[in-house]
């Protein structure tokens, strides 16, 4: 069984503070902070990077410079990685709701 | 790059890699018949492909890709027509050393492999879409 504790512990570990406003104002903060904004933002890029390999491929493809067998891979790989970071930002966006939800 | 895409990519190779393989056969079949049109020529000889693996280093995983294709060395048969063009004195001319059978059998093992290649990305397409469906 999940105990509520354990799952309030394991929220917080993992729930890095988002950086204020001052920390980031005074000299640069050097620390990285890898917050829900971050991770999103990190595996968004690596979603459009995959997408750019796909639409270059298949803009190949039509003008019959590439092979099929790249088109369907390439297009398999950024569909499976699309449907990760949206799976995992409504996720992680359904979480938040709860949060705001939650009476206080 | 996870095992399973990366699965995707090597069966992705191996599609290419029998397509280019069934672009050879096809070849081999259509010539079967080409033969010199002067007195000594050589007809049309068959063709082979060899395949060789190697690594992606972004995939870490071992491809394959056609290593070279190379000409089959093996004794062209002889055809008795004393009014073919390439005919010598006594009336036989060279035929390409293309048997159908033979190609008509790697036809069907490029085939079957083909179709293995795209089952492995089929699968792992599969898993990896029902994987993210796990987390809705």
């Amino acid at each position: 069984m999940i105990n509520p504790a354990d799952a309030v512990a394991a929220y917080n570990q993992h729930a890095t503070p988002v950086p204020s406003a001052q920390t980031l104002g005074d000299g640069g903060a050097t620390t990285p902070v890898r917050n829900f904004t971050d991770i999103l933002r990190g595996t968004a890029e690596e979603m459009v990077q995959a997408n750019r390999v796909a639409e270059k491929v298949g803009m190949d493809a039509i003008a019959g410079r590439a092979e099929l067998t790249d088109v369907v891979t390439a297009l398999a790989h950024a569909e499976s990685t699309l449907q990760t970071v949206v799976t995992v930002r409504d996720k992680m966006i359904q979480a938040y709701q709860e949060i705001l939800r939650m009476p206080i | 790059m996870d095992d399973l895409k990366a699965a995707m990519f090597v069966g992705g190779s191996g599609m290419r890699a029998q397509g280019t393989r069934i672009r050879i056969i096809s070849e081999n079949l259509a010539n079967a018949n080409s033969t010199a049109d002067v007195t000594g020529g050589e007809p049309y000889r068959r063709k082979i492909v060899t395949f060789k693996n190697y690594l992606d280093r972004d995939l870490n995983a071992d491809l394959v890709r056609v290593r070279r294709v190379t000409e089959d060395q093996s004794n062209f048969n002889l055809k008795f027509d004393p009014q073919h063009p390439a005919a010598d004195e006594n009336g036989y001319y060279q035929t390409p050393n293309v048997t159908s059978l033979i190609e008509t059998m790697d036809m069907l093992e490029a085939r079957r492999t083909y179709e293995a290649n795209l089952n492995v990305v089929d699968l792992s397409k599969r898993m990896v879409q029902s994987t993210i469906d796990l987390l809705r």
